[in-house]
């Protein structure tokens, strides 16, 4: 695993505009970055990325059902007790799930260990799927690459395979939160390839959908603005939030398919960590994990505390080693906390803006699959929303 | 090879087009009357028919009629001595009012090649008007001329045969609609994905 600076393309910011890539800058500050990318060895992705990915998999998808019969369990993931049944529905139905995401912390040589699942709302899809496949074919075509690079990157590939499979109700409904432009754009990239696997797809931002109901308040069904009926709904928005709101209620009675299915607020919660750790004790992808309680000791060196519910590093504390303190501010503290032991991300000089810069690598999943990766660099050890998204190739 | 084999995009890239489905459907036939006897008088239906035809709408009218907490409202949008006392309650027992039926929506037209009927209302509308549901008809307050359905959508400047889209005016089923459940979160935590 080698960070390699290279030349940017020409005009890649105005193709990206082209394709609707309209959050490659944040904020003045960029977000793709291709100034560098980084290379594998086909064994590093294979042995050390591609299988731990599956077998991660397979070892949350058997904690799920236990999960859904454990009171004891739905408690410390603090689900609320007015779904456990629809939760155990959803599972038991056999509910199809889309894809999701493990965070790993990956340096080239060792097992990857497993920071966290995105198994809900994983985002920063285009950006893998299309976007850094593009940068590929540019590359070899431009002949800074050599024909033989290659890309672990299927995702493209397997989630237009997946919405062919699916059985979706027809039309299918993909909402995100209105004038969230990331969102938006990931919401965007799936439809694109639903509907090239021939799903009649409909956007509606999330505030516009409605509840239609009888006169005695029941029959509750989800329909968009005119008022049609939304049998199937891809939801860019968090279960644990869905699970609070105003039409929570409304959830459990109408007969809506939701994708992700509502057995993934298991999975997404960070309280998996410490219910893996504990079910696979010393599993060499595993980093040691526990439930905070109210009398926990202070955190000490080398360890890192995440709220149960947080997306994008939010509302993260760690201490290093060294006993240096470092903190991501946030919208979570409202909710109960983790503890992981600190596998500090590996660090590398970026050339280009002369600093010190540290990476974490994402891995897809989609339906059972490892389906590609993706990589965020950040200047500080915790990744974040705003973290730079650069691509990577394969090449022995 | 451990990447795609392509990575194309339809609906993202400017050229694309979408074409909605919805666009494409047809126009169909349907009347509006004020009262069964202009409908037997028209002669484009049965006079048992126009009483049936009546008699649904009005079975239906209290169900899909928009309901106003107190008459005021109601009338500010219908017009004074134009609203009526709903069968229905609130929770606490509270009258509910809605609109007088000024008329009606009947979708079976039985004798399309009638006297009254010399050419098609509309070249190219789809015969007998199956999917067009017989329903009540209401007018507003300042719009006195124009027949309109419970959900506000014109169909008519006066009685005889029209054409329409089925879907322009189905009718909602005595339901009610809220929006704004979900997002309520999105305000104060800006991003969603992970």
């Amino acid at each position: 695993m080698k960070r390699i600076s290279v030349a940017e393309r020409a005009n890649w910011r105005a193709y990206a505009e082209e394709v609707g890539f309209d959050f490659h800058t944040f904020d003045g500050e960029p977000y793709w970055d291709e100034t560098a990318y980084y290379q594998f060895s086909l064994q590093q992705i294979e042995n050390d990325l591609e299988t731990p990915t599956e077998e991660l998999h397979q070892m949350a998808m058997d904690m799920v059902g236990d999960i859904t019969r454990s009171e004891e369990m739905l408690t410390l993931l603090n689900i609320p007790r007015d779904f456990w049944s629809y939760i155990w529905n959803s599972w038991n139905n056999g509910e199809p799930h889309l894809y999701g995401r493990f965070d790993f912390v990956y340096n080239g040589t060792g097992p990857a260990k497993l920071l966290e699942l995105n198994y809900d709302t994983p985002t920063s899809l285009f950006e893998t799927g299309f976007f850094q496949w593009v940068w590929l074919e540019d590359q070899i075509k431009n002949g800074v690459l050599p024909e033989r690079a290659d890309q672990f990157n299927s995702l493209h590939d397997k989630i237009e395979q997946a919405f062919a499979q699916l059985d979706l109700p027809q039309p299918f409904y993909f909402a995100s939160v209105r004038d969230n432009l990331e969102d938006r754009g990931t919401v965007n990239y799936l439809m694109d390839m639903a509907a090239q696997a021939g799903v009649d797809v409909r956007y509606i931002p999330l505030e516009d959908i409605g509840v239609i109901e009888d006169m005695n308040g029941r029959g509750e069904q989800f329909v968009d603005l005119d008022d049609h009926p939304i049998k199937g709904l891809f939801k860019l928005y968090p279960w644990e939030f869905m699970v609070q709101e105003g039409f929570a209620r409304a959830i459990t009675a109408a007969n809506t398919q939701m994708i992700e299915p509502a057995w993934k607020m298991l999975l997404s919660n960070k309280g998996i960590l410490p219910l893996l750790w504990q079910r696979y004790p010393n599993h060499p992808n595993l980093l040691p994990a526990f439930f905070e309680t109210g009398t926990s000791e202070p955190l000490g060196a080398g360890w890192v505390r995440k709220p149960l519910f947080s997306r994008e590093g939010a509302n993260v504390d760690l201490i290093t080693a060294t006993g240096e303190k470092i903190s991501a501010a946030g919208p979570y503290a409202d909710g109960r906390y983790v503890r992981q032991a600190l596998q500090a991300l590996p660090k590398f000089r970026d050339e280009y803006r002369n600093a010190d810069t540290y990476a974490m690598l994402g891995s897809w999943v989609v339906g059972d699959s490892a389906a590609g990766i993706c990589i965020r660099e950040d200047e500080s050890l915790i990744t974040k929303d705003t973290s730079r998204f650069l691509p990577h190739i394969i090449l022995d | 090879m451990k990447r795609s084999k392509k990575a194309a995009l339809v609906l993202m890239v400017p050229v694309a087009t979408l074409l909605l489905a919805g666009c494409g459907e047809e126009r169909e036939q349907a009347m509006v009357f004020t009262d069964p006897s202009e409908c037997s008088a028209a002669a484009l239906n049965s006079a048992a028919q126009c009483e049936a035809d009546f008699a649904a709408a009005q079975n239906l009218h209290p169900q899909v009629a928009p309901k106003y907490l107190n008459k005021e409202e109601c009338e500010t949008d219908f017009g004074a001595g134009q609203c009526e006392t709903a069968p229905q309650q609130t929770a606490s027992g509270g009258s509910v009012f809605m609109p007088m039926m000024m008329g009606f929506l009947a979708g079976q037209m039985m004798n399309r090649g009638g006297a009254n009927l010399q050419q098609p209302a509309a070249a190219g509308a789809a015969a007998g008007g199956p999917n067009v549901a017989t329903q009540p008809l209401y007018k507003s307050r300042d719009d006195r001329g124009t027949f309109r359905t419970a959900t506000n959508a014109p169909v008519a400047k006066g009685i005889g045969p029209i054409t329409l889209k089925p879907s322009q005016v189905k009718p909602q089923m005595g339901q009610v609609v809220s929006r704004g459940g979900f997002g309520q979160q999105a305000a104060s935590r800006n991003s969603f994905g992970g």
